[in-house]
């Protein structure tokens, strides 16, 4: 352990023959700024998908239904939780630093958390379409990431993350055999949310990509993106969905469908917090985080 | 706040798993969250939990001068060699 490297070129040698990072190890300063704002930004999405999940359990269709979102609230809580310690111990920031950039809107969380979930619908798209979406492109971290702790804390992430795209394809087919109002309700939650989702993987991935370079990520953004396309058009069509993209069409001689131009606007305002429901999501968790302050007030008053 | 590693086990032959790590104020918080963070869904029977500072830790190339001791590590190949002489000495009488 506490390894060290000469120069960029012998630690990229040492990724590209499968090496695995540790923490204790010298890595280059690069490198640990890139791993370290990835994780960070799953842990941010982890931590305001589960926001969003909370704000359901109320309103749930059924005990059933409020059963299963109280576990995926806790199962995502819980993935924040994780990856926040990996994060940590990169040593960049603390826990406390990285919430605070949080709520000052500094740090990035995926795409699909500054849209405002309105019906249960939109919560079933949520989680059949986005966490999906997050599986696919976490699969992909998970098979080759140069990163030990994150690679293997994914793992466990990932098998979680199944359980929630269960409970997703089942939501929908409960929707699905349902009336129509419940039909419609649902793909007018398509029609918002299915784009969004698309947009979640990214543009394509640049040719100098050191998130790819480093074996961090092992896909392009594009590979992983039509990998999602080609498996959830004929599922939403199979459940008698419709997809909302006028220009997509199924290619006959590859076998395969192509959709139209994507529109990268929306992800931009996005990333610049600008987007529908941005500023509220901030500003609510960090509403909770300081209603929780006594917590963790009265936690460090043991402590010490 | 201390930093705790934990580890899990399942019932049975299988060794104690290094898990993840978590953040708690007493060893009794840690086990909770531990348990909170770590085994939602069964995934081990027994958990230990480490404070990270009563950890020892060796230092780098501490374990890698056994490397160089092949004595250790014997390949049985000389009687490999004998045994087989042996035989092709049987079968060509
Ligand atoms: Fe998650
Ligand atoms: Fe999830």
């Amino acid at each position: 352990m506490n390894r060290s490297w000469d120069s960029l070129e012998t630690f990229e040698n040492f990724l590209d023959s499968g090496g695995i990072v540790e923490p204790v190890d010298e890595m280059p300063t690069e490198y640990r700024q890139a791993v370290f704002d990835f994780i960070e930004m799953h842990a941010n999405s982890e931590l305001m998908g589960g926001l969003t999940e909370r704000d359901w359990i109320p309103r749930a269709p059924g005990l059933r239904h409020k059963m299963s979102v109280i576990a995926k609230t806790q199962d995502e809580i819980g993935h924040a939780h994780l990856l926040y310690m990996v994060a940590a111990d990169l040593q960049i920031k603390t826990r406390q630093e990285m919430m605070r950039d949080l709520f000052a809107g500094k740090s990035k969380f995926h795409n699909v958390f500054h849209y405002r979930a309105k019906t249960w619908g939109d919560q079933v798209a949520i989680a059949f379409l986005v966490d999906a979406a997050a599986l696919v492109s976490q699969q992909a971290v998970f098979k080759n990431c140069s990163y030990g702790p994150y690679k293997r804390i994914l793992k466990r992430i990932i098998a979680e993350e199944g359980f929630h795209l269960r409970f997703g394809e089942e939501s929908v087919l409960r929707i699905a055999e349902g009336t129509q109002i419940q039909r419609s309700m649902f793909q007018s939650s398509i029609n918002d949310w299915w784009w969004p989702a698309l947009q979640l993987f990214g543009p394509d991935s640049k040719p100098n990509d050191l998130l790819l370079r480093w074996h961090i990520k092992s896909e392009r953004n594009e590979v992983l993106r039509d990998r999602w396309i080609q498996k959830f058009v004929p599922l939403l069509q199979g459940y008698g969905f419709t997809i909302p993209d006028p220009d997509l069409r199924w290619n006959k001689e590859e076998n395969r469908w192509e959709i139209g131009p994507i529109d990268w606007e929306p992800l931009k305002r996005t990333l610049a917090m600008g987007g529908p429901d941005s500023a509220r999501r901030i500003s609510e968790a960090s509403e909770s985080w300081e209603k929780s302050s006594w917590v963790r007030e009265a936690l460090e008053k043991v402590a010490t | 706040m201390r930093v705790y590693e934990v580890f899990l086990k399942p019932d049975g032959k299988e060794e104690f798993r290094h898990a993840g790590s978590i953040e708690a104020a007493t060893d009794e918080l840690a086990l909770v969250l531990a348990r909170e963070n770590y085994a939602r869904r069964a995934e081990g029977t027994h958990m230990w939990l480490v404070n990270r500072e009563n950890i020892c830790v060796s230092e780098e190339g501490f374990i890698d001068s056994n490397l160089d001791k092949p004595h250790r590590h014997n390949d049985g190949e000389r009687v490999a060699r004998w045994r087989k002489l042996q035989r092709n000495k049987k079968n060509n009488e």
